[in-house]
């Protein structure tokens, strides 16, 4: 983002709303850091500007591809999904993408409002490297991981980001192995993340799957999205 | 997309908030030539129940996916009775507290076809990078993180000083979600309680 200086009266209202406070007030003016700033926008659309000193910059690589991981309304190329993530299980009743004796997971980097680097996907994706996953064709992220050791393009790391979900699936029986990375990569990481297992349920019987990972050491919050049947092909 | 999943909140408050969503999968039942119309009556329903938040009309026309929020499992639950008569088969997702969305679809004959469960947020910096637990009740509720911490701060300031009110300012905080998943009643109330302390 760019706010011309010279227009900027100092109302301070871009600062209010940055959702990750990438600008700051420097002697009456609004100033981008543009290290932090992800590039989501919301100060172009949120702050009504009163001299409208806020522009969005043309971008060049790498730091476009901060936009599709931030910018709310932007449409990544991969996933033809708004908002940076997939269906994922939201139409898994016409899609079928997760199915019995599978689980899915959502790891959403730098979630919620912290943002994130994205060479911190690399840290759970080598990883998972060893233990084999299948990670979601159409998300971008999976766009940027170049290799079977789970490294990802070297020109994006560096590029700051409101969120980057990580999406795959393994057999339930690995679930154990994934859950003992997130808890090494915790140590790690110099942000924070938010964690997400997709189930395909029987019979009503979501306890089975929410003792498993209770059993596992992990707690599942009482609030859940949760797919009822209505969708077909 | 996860923007629903990780509202934070304690079980007694999440029991006011729920969102339907309606999504179309590309590429399959997005193609048929009523698919759209199908997916405008659906807002058209969501919207006759009297929404706390829905997203835009030109959304229902243009978008895969149709959200709106609500304040109580009734409602929700007279919404899929009549999603499940109008027999759309257009995918819908209910966001809420398990507990209760189990008993509602036991209540229509319908069963979970499958759940995105919370596992919560991790970081070994936790503590020190997020704001604190009742400024978080309100930034996730959008999952996209259009609201800043910090315009809640300085709403919770304007009020104090009898600049603006509660409602006002909960109406500014819901603006910038443009999936209308916000919940502005429950916004209302963590205000208040901002402002008490």
């Amino acid at each position: 983002m760019d706010i011309k200086i010279d227009t900027c009266n100092g109302c301070g209202q871009c600062a209010i709303v940055c959702p990750v406070q990438a600008i700051q007030m420097i002697d009456n003016k609004a100033v981008v850091d543009e290290e932090s700033c992800v590039e989501c926008s919301v100060c172009y659309r949120d702050a009504n500007c009163p001299v409208n000193a806020i522009k969005i910059k043309r971008l060049e690589w790498p730091r476009e591809v901060r936009v599709p991981f931030s910018n709310v309304i932007a449409t990544h190329k991969v996933s033809g999904v708004a908002g940076r993530g997939t269906e994922e299980m939201k139409t898994n009743d016409v899609t079928n993408r997760y199915g019995f004796g599978e689980v899915g997971i959502s790891i959403e980097l730098g979630r919620p409002g912290v943002g994130s680097k994205l060479k911190n996907i690399e840290l759970f994706t080598t990883r998972f490297s060893r233990i084999g996953v299948m990670y979601e064709e159409k998300s971008p992220v999976t766009s940027l991981i170049i290799d079977n050791d789970g490294h990802i393009n070297e020109d994006v790391k560096d590029e700051r980001v409101l969120s980057a979900i990580i999406e795959f699936k393994v057999p339930t029986k690995k679930l154990s192995h994934i859950l003992e990375i997130i808890r090494e990569v915790e140590k790690e990481i110099d942000t924070v993340f938010s964690v997400g297992i997709v189930s395909r349920i029987k019979e009503n019987n979501t306890q089975e799957i929410i003792n498993r990972i209770s059993q596992l050491g992990f707690e599942v919050r009482p609030n859940a999205k949760i797919n009822i049947g209505l969708g077909r092909p | 997309m996860t923007h629903t999943l990780h509202r934070k909140g304690i079980e007694e408050d999440l029991k006011r908030d729920y969102v339907i969503l309606a999504m179309l999968a590309a590429g399959v039942n997005d193609k048929y030539d009523d698919s759209r119309a199908k997916m405008i009556k659906i807002g058209e329903i969501l919207k006759e129940h009297n929404p706390i938040n829905i997203m835009s009309e030109l959304g229902w026309k243009t978008s895969a996916t149709i959200t709106a929020t609500y304040g109580d499992i009734e409602t929700v639950k007279r919404i899929i009775q009549i999603l499940k008569e109008e027999d759309f088969g257009i995918s819908i997702v209910i966001s809420g507290l398990i507990s209760e969305i189990e008993k509602t679809l036991k209540g229509v004959d319908l069963e979970i076809n499958t759940v995105h469960f919370s596992l919560g947020t991790f970081g070994r910096r936790k503590s020190e990078l997020l704001p604190s637990e009742k400024l978080l009740e309100i930034t996730t509720m959008c999952g996209h993180h259009t609201v800043s911490s910090q315009s809640i701060t300085h709403y919770v300031d304007l009020i104090k000083r009898g600049k603006t009110t509660v409602e006002k300012a909960a109406n500014k905080l819901t603006r910038p979600c443009v999936c209308g998943i916000i919940n502005t009643s429950r916004i209302i109330e963590i205000l208040t309680t901002l402002v008490k302390e």
